[in-house]
């Protein structure tokens, strides 16, 4: 297992520095200049220059690029907004604020959104997966994956507004989409959340009650399952012990990726909540050409899918015992 | 600045549009003769200039708000977060709106109507908004007694020295440069090298430039006549810095403020809030007002949304007001056609001016035939509907807005307000006796929701007279960048263009100097003309703003009609409403939205 985790770590680094180099060359084939965004009125060619200059894009790439790697991995003491510890993505070109410290703040938002809508999305999609999968060819069945397939064909930029409108603005049943820390008001928390948790579990459960449905299904017909009924073992002891344990590969892959993705940014759901989190950030960094935050939350929700492709990849060997991680 | 402030925020604009037009745009119900009355009376009243007020004008405190009462919260439901709290960096109008509740300057704009219709400039931190003997050469200033920084400490001529040395520093570049370029005396951003380095490294500005023989007294001494300084000082971008706590880049976060109001907490992109400053003396202000304890500031929040939040009018959201949020383009119908909604809101007119660039680089525009077909052909009404409508837009005669003093409501040099979807037969009569019918015509056009919708109309308008219209998607992240370049591959396109203060001396020379034509530059059509350069320096020294005024007129009216390097497009307008118990609501033309120096807890 150790060398499973530091084989695949390394692989993530390579990953991780390679996309970091897309990244930086990207930026600068982009057909726009950050120093042109922040330049004054009566903006001349000496201005620009002197942002580029106050920005350091005036050095060359390859300089720059060795700068960023030596504060990622260094920190530095070098910006004149203040110290800034590694791992070090600089400071934002737009509101000077320091990367790292950005994406600390936005993170528990993030977080919050991300583990209350995939404990709300898992339970509703693997219930109803589950059901439709034990009541196969009922009308049950039939409304469930119906339900399912139309449910999966909305859009959160559709149903978040509808969702606001009716039950926020109009019945006042739920509080307005906010966020608000955990540790200070549990109660604010739960409730400026429940909103975008619906909306994102209303989305995703649709998938994970279709994969359920169809992996359970499929494990039924496994040899060692008929084997286990034939032996006269009953039919919930066969589902729960044998069939669903072997459904849960395709569910946790499905899962991992899901999870580290909207631990990156959900951004249609941020944006449409209003939610200060890494997604918005995201928007923010490529609407203002922001390279240390373009690159900031980049890295970071790349290390957040790789990082739960890992742990995806560990739990195979948990779940089935013929996977080896070698 | 372009609309949103200057291209740096080109982004926020096309956001701002994009917020303004979720539901297309259909006139609604809204459109009746009372509002068109209404129209033309603001713009009737946002023309009046601005006078310059003495010591009694500057004097606190300010006169009190009707019925105002002191207590209670405000939240404040934002779009944009505030990337700057450091004046020197504030030129976008969210920035500068907030920023009148924490910093002070020399002077500025003191609403003397409650209904935010007449102004006068006035001593903020001085005692009058300042005085020359020799024609805008020389301008005076004295700080009053008793203004103090939130720390309680005395605001000092050594501040205002540093505040003015700072801006010369290489780090500060996103403010406004008027004030630098007319000390420097050079245009563009030369000015930094009078003081490279700013105040940071022991050198300083002589005093045959700035002087400040003591505590209280500040002199600047020009080159040249600048008649209109005490509008530029009334700028939040010229206001004070204090010289013991300026941290250089540091204090754009940390800012030591003046205002009514101090920061208690600042977290970019999410949320503010401002508490009562106690070392903030009413008796030395004459503009602002502490009715709130405090408000509660969040960021992200569409226009679409607070204007649903705010209709709803919920617990939460009576008291609750959004100082930039206009109402969406989806809800203006039915918030307008409501007496009850319509008594909660507040509008009139942004200083933006939306204007169709002609290329005057190009050789195909040079021939005046051609540009006259254009204006002729051009419609704007798909402009006005991709921007909300008439309760968002109204048509325009010239580039002055009905915000700045000089603009003439009756000028309307191509019959736009009887013809405003174009008048393709004549524009075809004036292409074939240029013989040019059949031209290509390259557009470049923003790729945003309404740059799609007004441009596909536009072109079929221009297409109707005879040109062979090409559209041209420009991402619109990077749209000014490109059209702002010299070599650009452009015919016409669009930009949008708002005064600083309500002079066109903050329009006419930064959008038509052909001398500033430089890649990112304003001047967008590249026009070069000497007489309209000549013209402009000779504005410039007129020291009479009523004077001034009429000479900018003038040559507004030469541009679009006997040039016509552009065509105007739109005047943007907006709707903006606050929650139930939300008082002193007045919508202030010089800020071009809701004033918060105002409100109150009812």
């Amino acid at each position: 297992m150790l060398r499973f985790l530091v084989r695949r770590s390394l692989g993530a680094l390579v990953i991780l520095f390679l996309l970091s180099i897309v990244a930086f060359l990207l930026f600068f084939g982009m057909p726009r200049d950050p120093a042109l965004l922040m330049c004054g009125k009566g903006c001349t060619p000496a201005n620009v220059a002197n942002i580029h200059h106050v920005l350091g894009l005036d050095k060359s790439i390859p300089e720059q690029y060795w700068i960023f790697l030596h504060n990622l991995v260094a920190g530095s003491d070098g910006f004149a907004q203040g110290p800034c510890p590694a791992p070090c993505f600089g400071y934002s070109y737009h509101t000077n604020e320091e990367v790292w410290g950005t994406l600390m703040d936005r993170l528990p938002t993030t977080l919050s959104l991300t583990l209350g809508g995939a404990v709300c999305f898992l339970i509703i999609g693997l219930s109803t997966g589950l059901i439709a999968a034990w009541k196969r060819g009922t009308l049950v069945d039939k409304t469930f994956t119906a339900g399912a397939m139309v449910i999966s064909s909305m859009q959160i930029y559709f149903l978040g507004p509808l969702l606001l409108a009716v039950l926020v603005y109009q019945a006042h049943v739920f509080d307005k989409p906010d966020y608000n820390p955990f540790t200070t008001d549990p109660v604010a928390w739960f409730t400026g959340l429940i909103v975008p948790w619906v909306v994102l579990s209303t989305i995703f459960a649709s998938q994970y009650t279709r994969m359920a449905r169809s992996s359970m299904i499929e494990q039924l017909q496994e040899e060692h399952v008929r084997t286990a009924r034939a032996k006269g073992m009953s039919r919930r002891y066969v589902f729960f012990r044998y069939a669903w344990r072997g459904s849960l590969i395709p569910i946790v892959t499905i899962f991992g990726i899901d999870l580290g993705s909207l631990l990156g940014g959900a951004i249609i759901t941020e944006y449409t909540f209003g939610l200060p989190g890494l997604g918005r950030l995201a928007v923010e960094a490529v609407q203002f050409s922001d390279l240390p935050l373009l690159l900031g939350v980049m890295l970071f929700s790349a290390t957040m899918i790789l990082l739960f492709n890992i742990i995806v990849d560990a739990c195979y060997a948990f779940i089935d015992p013929r996977v080896r991680l070698s | 600045m372009s609309k949103g402030g200057r291209q740096a925020y080109a982004a926020l604009s096309v956001l701002a549009a994009g917020a303004l037009v979720l539901t297309g745009c259909s006139k609604g119900g809204s459109d009746t003769g009372d509002n068109k009355k209404q129209d033309k009376e603001n713009a009737q009243r946002q023309q009046a200039s601005i006078k310059f007020g003495g010591a009694s004008d500057s004097q606190g405190p300010a006169p009190e708000v009707p019925g105002a009462k002191s207590g209670g919260t405000i939240s404040v439901p934002q779009r944009d977060s505030l990337a700057h709290l450091d004046p020197a960096q504030i030129y976008v109008s969210n920035e500068s709106q907030m920023a009148l509740l924490y910093h002070r300057g020399l002077t500025g704009f003191k609403a003397t109507s409650n209904d935010g219709k007449q102004h006068e400039v006035v001593g903020d931190l001085a005692t009058d908004s300042g005085t020359t003997t020799d024609g805008g050469k020389t301008w005076k200033y004295t700080l009053k007694d008793g203004v103090k920084w939130e720390d309680g400490s005395p605001i000092t001529s050594k501040d205002v020295r540093q505040s003015v040395e700072r801006l010369f520093a290489p780090f500060i570049n996103t403010g406004p440069s008027y004030l630098q370029q007319w000390l420097a005396n050079t245009p563009g951003a030369d000015y930094r090298k009078l003081l490279p380095d700013g105040p940071y490294k022991g050198k300083h500005l002589p005093n045959s430039i700035l002087e400040t023989p003591d505590d209280k007294t500040i002199i600047f001494h020009f080159k040249t006549a600048h008649p209109d300084l005490p509008y530029a000082l009334g700028m939040v971008g010229y206001a004070m810095v204090s010289q013991k706590g300026d941290t250089k880049e540091r204090y754009d976060k940390k800012p030591v403020t003046c205002g009514p109001y101090k920061i208690a907490s600042f977290k970019s992109g999410k949320s503010m809030v401002l508490v009562k400053n106690p070392n903030w003396d009413p008796k030395t202000d004459p503009m602002r007002h502490q009715y709130v304890d405090q408000f509660n500031i969040t960021f992200n929040h569409q226009f679409e949304d607070s204007t649903k939040a705010l209709l709803a009018d919920g617990t939460a959201d009576q008291t609750s007001v959004s100082f930039q949020n206009a109402v969406d383009a989806g809800n203006l119908s039915k918030v307008l056609s409501d007496p009850k909604m319509k008594s909660r809101t507040v509008e009139g007119y942004q200083p933006f001016v939306g204007q169709m660039n002609i290329n005057m680089s190009h050789p195909a525009m040079q021939d005046k035939k051609v540009r006259e077909a254009i204006a002729y052909a051009l419609p704007v009404s798909p402009f006005q509907r991709a921007y909300g409508g008439s309760d968002a837009m109204d048509i325009p005669g010239g580039i002055i807005s009905p915000t700045v003093s000089g603009y003439d409501p009756n000028f309307d040099p191509w019959n736009r307000k009887n013809k405003p979807a174009g008048d393709p037969a004549k524009a075809k009569k004036l292409l074939q006796e240029a013989g040019k019918v059949g031209m290509k015509l390259t557009f470049g056009y923003i790729n945003s929701q309404e740059g799609q919708a007004y441009s596909t109309a536009m072109a079929a308008g221009l297409k109707k007279a005879g040109f062979d219209v090409q559209r041209q998607e420009i991402p619109a992240e990077s749209y000014y960048d490109q059209v702002s370049k010299i070599k650009n591959n452009y015919d016409i396109f669009n930009s949008n263009w708002g005064a600083d203060w309500p002079s066109a001396s903050t329009v006419i020379p930064p959008s038509f100097d052909g001398r500033q034509i430089a890649d990112g530059a304003s001047n967008y059509s590249q026009l070069n003309d000497p007489q309209v350069n000549n013209e402009i320096d000779r504005i410039n020294k007129i020291t009479d703003p009523v004077k001034a005024a009429a000479a900018w007129e003038k040559l507004d009216k030469h541009i679009v009609k006997d040039i016509i390097n552009i065509v105007p497009t739109g005047y943007f307008k907006q709707v903006q409403i606050a929650g139930s118990k939300i008082g002193g609501l007045a919508y202030d033309d010089v800020i071009g939205a809701i004033d918060p120096r105002r409100v109150y807890v009812k």
